[in-house]
């Protein structure tokens, strides 16, 4: 009987957690205008964001050992996000292009390199985290990193160039128009040695 | 009958372990397929230096932010420095020791130890690409941690026959393939509630967006602008049965078309998207969640009795 309660207890908790989070999460997409829902009712839905991540444990402070339990348990069980793919809208689509600059002048374009479609199914996601950051120092860092990896490819080059844009996809009837995909320019880093951190340029 | 009664008897119901050897030959072939599918990128996504797509350290420092105890491969390298193995090795090492978890668990030889370590490894080597996860990764976890803890081996089994070890009672097998229920139908639930709060679900504009949006643009948009009629009624019932996927797969009449529309999206994301790995893994999912008893009827099998009587009996052999 004892066992049977533990049981039903991790059952509750369990379930609770993803009932929170995945509410949790439904809220915030509607107080970021990101549904159909209205968003401007007063931050209510706001509101119920803050109320639903008291609830799912997340109000408290980081170094919190109960908030770190919890997270760690979170992650282990993989609940710790909410199941809402392409959902409420199909997000961008983002893209990175190298330019490698020679010691003759000369300049190579490249892009990330994978060699399975499995690992590029992963760039796309992290191109996607890069693009939907609001942290310049983050997607910055990420840049440098990915192109550090293509300068591999470029041993001799002096300076490379990383330039990072979304994909703007046309609807339907633009398609059926003749419009074709078009590339638009977001942020663009400057590299003149490896080690160096980059500048950046933001439209 | 009381409802908690009834809900006890519900969550606790005798079952047989027809959905636990679909589970752990699933998630099995599963782990393969993801070795197979990562290795010539394997390196390149959880290397710390040279060439990387993103640092392992960097990755990790972000995860270990969360929390501790969140597990990752940092742990296992530096096991390895100690004995004097270098990270690339260790990496490589995580690579093969997944590979044979996933045989392991495919003929089912040693289940329980081997669903914990796959359990852990993929988590951890999750954990430290976390920036180059997506969606499949998060299910992958899911399934080997309820494989984990539900009660191994079953029936197909190795260590069934060979190491004459049994499954305990069957409430166990019915309380864990309640939970995968349970966890299936509010998937579907807030995945279908999302979708329909966004306008493009309802004139099939995301679904022209998500299969002509790189890198799942395995379909030209030349022939896929053939059957613009098709998108906004396969969006709505997209919708429709994520959102209704609670309430039908329940229901005696419609739980088996219901099901099986369900699996035949899953198979359309495969192909359509060229996302293989996560259409297997949903349909392993609901396969061992809702498939035997509703796609095909099982029989109990013979020594595991009649309804369960009361108290928790344990097998001898555990």
């Amino acid at each position: 009987m004892c066992r049977k309660n533990i049981y039903l207890a991790w059952f509750a908790l369990h379930f609770f957690l993803i009932t929170a989070i995945s509410i949790r999460e439904l809220f915030s997409l509607i107080a970021d205008g990101l549904t159909i829902i209205p968003s401007h009712t007063d931050g209510a839905w706001s509101q119920a964001e803050k109320i639903t991540s008291v609830i799912a444990g997340q109000s408290l402070a980081p170094s919190d050992p109960a908030r770190k339990t919890l997270v760690g348990y979170m992650h282990a069980a993989g609940i710790e996000g909410a199941f809402g793919f392409f959902a409420p809208n199909v997000p961008e689509s983002y893209k990175l292009v190298f330019e490698f600059r020679y010691p003759d002048g000369r300049v190579e374009e490249d892009l990330p390199d994978v060699q399975s479609h499995a690992a590029g199914l992963r760039l796309g996601s992290l191109l996607d985290r890069i693009g939907r950051s609001n942290s310049e120092q983050f997607r910055r860092v990420l840049i440098w990193m990915l192109t550090s990896g293509a300068w591999n490819r470029h041993p001799d080059a002096v300076s490379a160039r990383a330039v990072f844009g979304t994909l703007k996809l046309p609807d339907l009837d633009q398609f059926e128009r003749g419009l074709k995909p078009s590339y638009e320019f977001l942020y663009a880093y400057e590299f003149t040695a490896r080690v160096t951190f980059p500048d950046s340029t933001e439209q | 009958m009381r409802v908690p009664g009834r809900l006890l008897n519900w969550l606790f119901s005798p079952e047989s372990d027809h959905w636990l050897s679909i589970l752990r030959i699933g998630f099995a072939f599963q782990l393969v397929l993801y070795c197979v599918s990562l290795w010539t990128d394997w390196n390149q996504l959880l290397a710390s230096t040279g060439g990387a797509f993103v640092s392992r350290d960097l990755t990790e420092a972000i995860v270990s932010l969360e929390s501790p105890l969140i597990p990752r491969l940092g742990w296992f390298v530096a096991v390895g420095k100690t004995i004097g193995l270098g990270e690339p090795m260790v990496v490589n090492f995580v690579w093969y020791c997944l590979f044979v978890a996933g045989i392991l668990l495919a003929i089912g030889l040693f289940c329980r130890p081997i669903a914990g370590a796959a359990w852990l490894l993929h988590l951890a080597a999750v954990k430290s690409g976390n920036l180059a996860t997506y969606g499949v990764d998060n299910f992958v976890t899911i399934g080997l941690f309820y494989l984990m803890l539900s009660p191994l081996p079953d029936r197909l089994a190795l260590d069934f026959w060979w190491r004459h070890r049994k499954s305990r009672d069957r409430r166990w097998l019915g309380f864990f393939r309640r939970v995968l229920q349970v966890h299936l139908c509010l998937i579907y639930f807030f995945g279908g509630l999302t979708k329909v709060l966004g306008r493009g679900w309802w004139d099939g504009t995301n679904l022209w967006r998500a299969l002509t949006r790189p890198p799942f643009d395995i379909i030209s948009a030349d022939v896929l602008v053939r059957f613009k009629c098709v998108f906004p009624i396969a969006g709505i019932g997209i919708c429709l049965l994520e959102i209704g996927y609670p309430f039908f797969v329940w229901h005696r009449r419609v739980r088996r078309p219901w099901l099986a529309a369900i699996l035949l999206m899953h198979i359309g994301i495969g192909v359509a998207m060229g996302m293989y790995l996560f259409a297997s893994v949903m349909i392993v999912l609901n396969l061992a969640a809702f498939g035997p008893g509703i796609l095909w009827h099982h029989r109990q099998p013979a020594d595991d009795g009649g309804p369960f009587s009361g108290s928790t009996v344990c097998s001898p052999n555990n």
